[in-house]
């Protein structure tokens, strides 16, 4: 046993001060990714893009000088430019000196009195999807918003009229009262024919009193609407992605580290002192796991901590949660990485395995894109990734306060195990005696 | 370097027996029979891919024999286990510790993948690394030092486990005569302290430092045996040189060539020197001098000649070749 543990810390110290012996890899792993947040979170503010637009009325008196309520201010849209000339809005839009050009109908409200909707047409210069779906979103903004400022003008118009209607209400219900005086006794009928005409007339006078005392906008848009997050946080975009960095960073580095480190000893040649030494196959993937673990548990402490002090990046979940959650990442990350090592045959493999692993991790972890959103069959791409585990887990325990997840966790862990039995079986492989 | 472990200087450290290893169609070591004698320093000599490193990998585990029989310290390599392998140092062709660790962290990470303990750990290799003679430069980093140094921190890291066994691939190759003659001396220190020492090489001449000579061709292993005694095999026998003070004339020349004792034809090297082979060098050289008193051929001086082993080994493959 005595034995075992010096074998196995033989790659402990090895693996370590080769590492430490390189200072600026250090700085870089560590303020790095610090930087990297922090540029992220300058550049991306919590803010949605407004756009640059150009309104084009080609029929200017058809509005009726009622211009402000199609270019007034408008969520998502700002400097405003209107132009006549649609061909001239157009080319600005090409010459990128505008986002938007919306055109006007002509005639609108001849339009709608003619029981027809007017339509708007907004024109983009976007190829990005994503910045189109933005776009239809702002276009429907805008035209909501429109008809609410035409409800609402309608509306205020309503009121003021309904303040000359209750003038003459006012007198109908004073003449129906002298009405009510001049009817013979006994004439029942007809006084009973009053007094709900009385009541009619005093009904109608309630509502328009109501009518007129609602704000117009009340009136047009009587339900709001607030989004609430249950942590009732509101975050940032760096928030957001934090976790999702630190994952990727630490599986990158983890599988980086581990595939340079076998294929390396094997092209050197040293492999074959060890196949003739007493150090196991065993000893050596123990001792190289344990090496590369501690510093990359060093290394995911600092990231951590400059993310949640320095950057505030929220912290809800409870710390023993996210230790556990980053211990089987690393672990997991580190088998995929000693396979790669195992399976190459020159560095260059080794990191062009690398690299792909971290374009997959990209585009296929959560990181960009909503994995809901994902086809079924590419999901099991997906959950394949040690960082689709790891961003659900950190996310979750980093923004929501979540415990470790566990299906999740215990999937990785098992990923991780296999991996491990397969990198046993292949060092074994290459360790032992060569049977050719 | 006293700590050498009490030893058993009886019986063969390595027993092998019609071995061959075969790479497809091709034999990198064709029926290899040879025994290495415990405590004796065995040189594996030959040229370049002739199957040296085959043969080491054999006899270390490495590579499983296609055929034969083979026994390193009494145990099938295969089948070695981990006390097995503790008797056993290799070092390989080339430099294959780490250029970013010194000359010191190389030399910890060998012992500890060997097992050596921590307690005598640090002395150990104090001890090795002044017997490499690199105590000053212990705190370099590997990747630093010169061709010669790095073969003297993978000789220390050979040892650093003391074992019983060693298997030095090519030690000397590639560096200056001087060093290698002071690797030679480090191998006879080791010899000295009770290791065994199963050493390749291409450079013919070191088999003169060797006690046991196994020369291979073609992944044949033509002949083993003490260094004189191959001498003796290439050329049929001793070599005698004569000088004389005056030119030796044919009919002489004919009449010492006819003794008994002289083999085949005598080499004319100039008019007043000759080189002859005979059975034996101590007894031949007074009855050469009775021979040329008897022809009043005035001997200025008599020697017995060492070829040198390039030729020695020249003569041996010809002969192979031409037998072949």
């Amino acid at each position: 046993m005595l034995k075992f543990l010096i074998r196995v810390s033989s790659f402990l110290s090895k693996e370590l001060t080769e590492i430490l012996r390189q200072p600026k890899l250090i700085l870089t792993l560590v303020l790095g990714p610090f930087l990297l947040m922090f540029l992220f979170g300058l550049g991306y503010p919590n803010q949605n893009r407004t756009l640059r637009t150009t309104f084009v009325v080609e029929d200017p008196k058809s509005l009726q000088g009622d211009l402000k309520l199609f270019t007034g201010s408008i969520p998502g849209i700002a400097d405003q430019d209107v132009e006549n000339n649609k061909e001239l809005a157009l080319a600005k839009l090409a010459l990128n000196q505008a986002d938007l050009v919306i055109l006007i109908p002509k005639d609108p409200f001849g339009t709608v009195q003619n029981n027809q909707q007017a339509k708007f047409i907004v024109y983009h210069n976007e190829v990005d999807p994503f910045q189109i779906a933005y776009i239809n979103s702002v276009a429907r903004i805008y035209t909501d918003e429109v008809n609410r400022r035409i409800l609402q003008s309608v509306t205020e118009t309503g009121q003021a009229s309904a303040g000359s209607v209750q003038g003459n209400l006012d007198n109908a219900i004073t003449k129906a009262q002298a009405l009510k005086q001049a009817i013979p006794p006994g004439d029942t009928n007809t006084v009973a024919q009053v007094n709900d005409l009385e009541k009619d007339l005093t009904t109608v006078q309630e509502q328009l009193t109501t009518f007129r005392s609602m704000g117009p906008d009340v009136l047009v848009s009587p339900f709001m609407v607030d989004t609430v997050p249950l942590s009732n946080v509101q975050f940032t975009p760096t928030d957001f992605f934090a976790p999702a960095v630190i994952v990727l960073l630490l599986q990158h580095l983890s599988i980086t580290f581990a595939s340079l480190s076998i294929v390396r000893e094997r092209r050197s040649g040293i492999i074959e002192l060890f196949r003739v030494a007493p150090i196991t196959a065993f000893e050596t993937l123990i001792g190289k796991f344990l090496s590369y673990l501690l510093f990359e548990i060093l290394l995911a402490a600092v990231i951590t901590a400059l993310a949640v002090w320095v950057l505030k990046i929220p912290m809800f979940g409870l710390w023993i949660n996210y230790v556990i959650a980053v211990l089987i990442l690393l672990f997991t990350s580190l088998g995929v990485g000693f396979f790669i090592s195992l399976i190459s045959e020159t560095d260059t493999q080794a990191v062009q395995y690398s690299m792909l692993l971290l374009l997959a991790s990209i585009f296929f972890s959560g990181f960009f894109l909503d994995l809901r959103l994902m086809w079924q069959p590419i999901k099991v791409l997906a959950w394949s990734l040690p960082a689709t585990y790891g961003n659900r887990m950190l996310q979750d325990i980093m923004l929501r306060g979540a415990s470790v997840p566990s299906l999740l966790a215990e999937g990785l862990a098992l990923i991780g195990i296999g991996f491990f039995l397969v990198d046993w079986l292949l060092l074994r492989r290459r360790m032992e005696v060569q049977y050719s | 370097m006293n700590n050498t472990k009490n030893r058993n200087l009886s019986g063969d450290v390595v027993d092998a027996h019609e071995l061959t290893k075969m790479f497809g169609e091709e034999a990198a070591v064709n029926s290899l029979t040879m025994k290495v004698p415990r405590g004796t320093i065995f040189g594996f000599i030959g040229p370049s891919g002739c199957g040296k490193t085959t043969t080491v990998r054999l006899l270390t585990g490495i590579h499983r024999p296609t055929s034969g029989e083979v026994t390193v310290l009494g145990k099938h390599p295969v089948e070695f286990s981990k006390s097995d392998r503790e008797k056993i140092g290799y070092l390989i062709q080339s430099f294959v510790l780490y250029p970013e660790l010194t000359v010191w962290e190389n030399l910890n990470f060998a012992a500890s993948f060997y097992g050596v303990g921590l307690l005598r750990r640090h002395s150990r290799l104090n001890k090795l690394l002044e017997f490499v003679e690199l105590s000053e430069d212990k705190g370099k980093l590997a990747g630093v030092l010169s061709g010669g140094m790095k073969r003297r921190l993978s000789l220390a890291a050979t040892l650093v486990h003391n074992p019983e066994l060693l298997f030095l691939d090519e030690p000397t190759a590639g560096i200056d005569p001087l060093l290698r003659r002071k690797f030679w001396d480090y191998f006879k220190d080791l010899q000295d302290q009770g290791h065994s020492l199963f050493i390749t090489t291409q450079y013919v001449g070191e088999a003169a430092y060797c006690d046991l000579v196994g020369v291979m061709y073609a992944g044949k292993l033509l002949m083993v045996d003490s260094p004189e005694e191959l001498r003796r095999k290439a050329y049929g026998g001793d070599i005698i040189g004569i000088k004389t003070t005056e030119w030796i004339r044919y009919e002489n020349r004919k009449k010492l060539e006819d003794l008994p004792f002289v083999k085949g034809k005598i080499k004319v090297i100039n008019d007043q020197e000759i080189e002859l082979v005979v059975d034996e060098a101590n007894t031949a050289m007074p009855a050469l001098m009775e021979a040329a008193k008897a022809q009043r051929i005035n001997v200025e001086k008599i020697e017995q000649i060492s070829p040198p082993f390039d030729d020695v080994f020249v003569r041996l493959i010809e002969e192979e070749t031409v037998n072949a």
